[in-house]
């Protein structure tokens, strides 16, 4: 069966590869990106050979699903819309920039009954999934304390804008582990203690994100989301997760299965890390279609991204009052 | 140089290797089980003693090397420069504030020369990671995994009376060297987990000049893995990574199995002996003296602190 989707700003800097994902398979009629910014869009549309929509209700009223790839604090009104039409959404992480915004989200989703996932593609990545194994089949013993990187370059565009990003390096580096870590274990961050600072960039968010949490059932967990690695850097930025157990650690580096390769010229002149590992967005859109197709859940819930909002949300109360902060999900 | 050595464990042998590629002569070590095994061991010309204070009473040495378990440190060194000697100390100084700033008090009222083995500043790769430019400070980061030390006699290690910990016994090597390279640290915020002999814990940092950082240090790997030690200077114009686990410049693999060598001609324990013997020679004073380690210490136990209380904790509140 064949699926129409079509992608609801390609404001993200995932779209391309989403667009790319979407045009690549079989069970899929692409049928267009909408977007706020008319040259935005139609430059997108035009490179992967789909049709730019200016009127974003006449693409809802053309799809079965959507990619919503705006900026954080549009999520709600795209989903908003497509609800209306009664088309699923995959939307891109963070769910939004404020618990309140997520929460408002979730509510929205029950009530329309749509399909509604969130873009969590570390769940897809396989070293990860060999990981949720075996610490599901003990292999380890106990899980005593985690320790994660999300390290990245400064995107920059709308992710240093306050209004469009909700925030910096915490809003866009923390829920990618903290999702795979709960969905791993099955325990929830319960406390949250955030060094964060802008020191890298003179922007006007934080690009520092350093996190330590305690989960539901006691487990340490640290991470580094920060926007710390330079654009000279061999690769775009790491996500990886380490299990110390009772009986052993586990180390997963997600993207650790790469060719070296140098450019002598050009543009990309220098050496780059070339991920050659299974790609998680595959299977991130490969879910997202077979859930529009045959109306099952999607792997990440809105219900989950809401738990890793709410961290954000801790860690920055966090931030700024200088005390670890217990999350806090019902407000 | 002559030197007597207190303690013939781990410590005391990784010296040893040293001072025999050195022209320094192992006078004397003392252990209260006797040191013969380890004298042996090296093939040592060396006097055997169960009493450390008698080795400095009848040794004609130029300085004690101090490799024994960390709450023996104060009395030892005071019977060191009760006998007029020098004193090159294992790190870290001492397992509690009160007694490390007594044992800097010693020292310096008998005007001896001192200085404590934070032998990471002497490590060729952490040398040279604190000298490449990478812009102004942004994030720190140091991990030290490790499997539990059984090597510690009657179980030491896992005495926090005695080792002070993970923190002070593991951490303080990152926890120092931090320091060294981007100064002093305003909080500390700290935690554990684990049993004594599997502990695990780190910290994260906010120094004084703005940068954050954190150090992590793990009691609790298996045995297969061997030490693990990584770190990356993050700065606004640059990055330092380093991965003892991608630093592999020897390997060879048998039916057995294989191993990894990392042969350097100098390696920090050598070259932290050397830089205390040439001191000593010139009379100027150590890289490390007992008030800078009095410092690490404190740093350490500021994250012992905030571990056990819950909230981040400002070295300058311990010991006050």
């Amino acid at each position: 069966m064949t699926v129409s989707v079509g992608i609801l700003s390609v404001a993200h800097v995932h779209a391309d590869e989403y667009a790319r994902l979407l045009a690549a398979r079989d069970d899929v009629e692409f049928a267009g990106i909408a977007d706020e910014d008319v040259d935005r869009g139609r430059e997108t549309a035009d490179r992967h050979g789909v049709d730019y929509v200016p009127d974003a209700d006449a693409l809802l009223d053309r799809i079965d699903g959507a990619l919503v790839c705006s900026t954080n604090a549009r999520h709600a009104e795209w989903i908003d819309r497509a609800a209306d039409a009664d088309v699923d959404v995959l939307c891109e992480k963070p769910l939004a920039p404020s618990v309140e915004a997520a929460r408002g989200i979730v509510d929205r989703w029950r009530d329309a009954g749509i399909g509604l996932g969130v873009a969590m593609p570390l769940r897809f990545s396989e070293p990860a999934r060999r990981a949720k194994a075996a610490l599901e089949s003990g292999e380890i013993g106990t899980v005593l304390s985690i320790s994660g990187t999300n390290r990245g370059r400064m995107p920059g565009g709308w992710f240093v804008e306050p209004d469009e990003a909700g925030g910096g390096a915490v809003m866009d580096h923390t829920v990618h582990v903290v999702d795979l870590v709960s969905h791993i274990i099955g325990e929830r961050v319960e406390e949250v203690y955030a060094e964060t600072g802008t020191r890298f960039h003179e922007i006007d968010v934080e690009d520092v994100n350093v996190l330590s949490m305690r989960l539901t059932d006691g487990t340490t967990f640290l991470l580094d989301g920060s926007w710390s690695k330079p654009d000279a850097w061999h690769t775009w930025g790491d996500a990886a997760v380490e299990f110390v157990g009772s009986e052993g650690t586990i180390a997963v580096d997600c993207f650790d299965r790469s060719l070296r390769h140098t450019k002598a010229s050009g543009e990309d002149e220098g050496v780059h890390s070339v991920f050659c590992g299974t790609d998680p967005n595959a299977g991130l859109i490969r879910d997202f279609v077979a859930s529009v197709a045959d109306g099952r859940e999607l792997a990440v819930a809105p219900t989950d991204a809401l738990e890793a909002v709410a961290v954000v949300e801790a860690a920055y109360e966090s931030a700024a009052t200088g005390q670890p902060v217990e999350v806090n999900r019902s407000s | 140089m002559r030197v007597g050595i207190a303690g013939a464990g781990f410590t005391a042998r990784t010296h040893i290797e040293a001072y025999r590629e050195m022209d320094v002569e192992i006078a004397a070590i003392s252990s209260p089980s006797g040191p013969g095994e380890t004298i042996e061991e090296f093939d040592l010309d060396a006097e055997a003693y169960a009493d450390v204070a008698a080795m400095c009473e009848r040794e004609e040495v130029d300085f004690l090397d101090v490799c024994t378990p960390t709450h023996t440190h104060l009395p030892i060194v005071r019977t060191a420069v009760d006998s007029g000697l020098d004193v090159f100390l294992e790190k870290p100084i001492a397992e509690s504030l009160a007694g490390a700033r007594e044992l800097a008090a010693l020292v310096d009222d008998a005007d001896a020369t001192c200085m404590v083995g934070h032998v990471v500043r002497f490590m060729p790769a952490y040398r040279r990671a604190r000298a490449l430019a990478i812009g102004s400070p942004g994030v720190a980061r140091a991990r030290r995994l490790s499997p539990f030390p059984n090597w510690g006699s009657n179980g030491w290690f896992a005495d926090p009376e005695k080792s002070g910990g993970i923190f002070v016994d593991l951490a303080i090597h990152d926890l120092d060297y931090l320091r060294w390279c981007w100064g002093p640290v305003d909080r500390v915020f700290a935690r554990t987990s684990g049993e004594a002999e599997s502990a695990h814990g780190f910290a994260t940092l906010r120094f004084e000049n703005g940068a954050a950082g954190y150090v992590e240090a793990s009691w609790a790997q298996p045995s297969s893995r061997p030490l693990t030690s990584e770190l990356e200077l993050a700065g606004n114009d640059g990055l330092v990574e380093f991965s003892s686990a991608d630093d592999e410049p020897y390997v060879r693999w048998t039916e057995d199995g294989s191993t990894v060598e990392r042969p350097l001609a100098k390696d920090g324990y050598r070259r932290e002996l050397e830089h205390f013997v040439s001191r000593l020679e010139s009379g100027s004073e150590p890289a490390v003296d007992p008030e800078e380690a009095v410092e690490s210490l404190r740093l350490a136990l500021a994250a012992r602190r905030s571990a056990e209380r819950g909230e981040p904790v400002s070295p300058t509140e311990v010991g006050r």
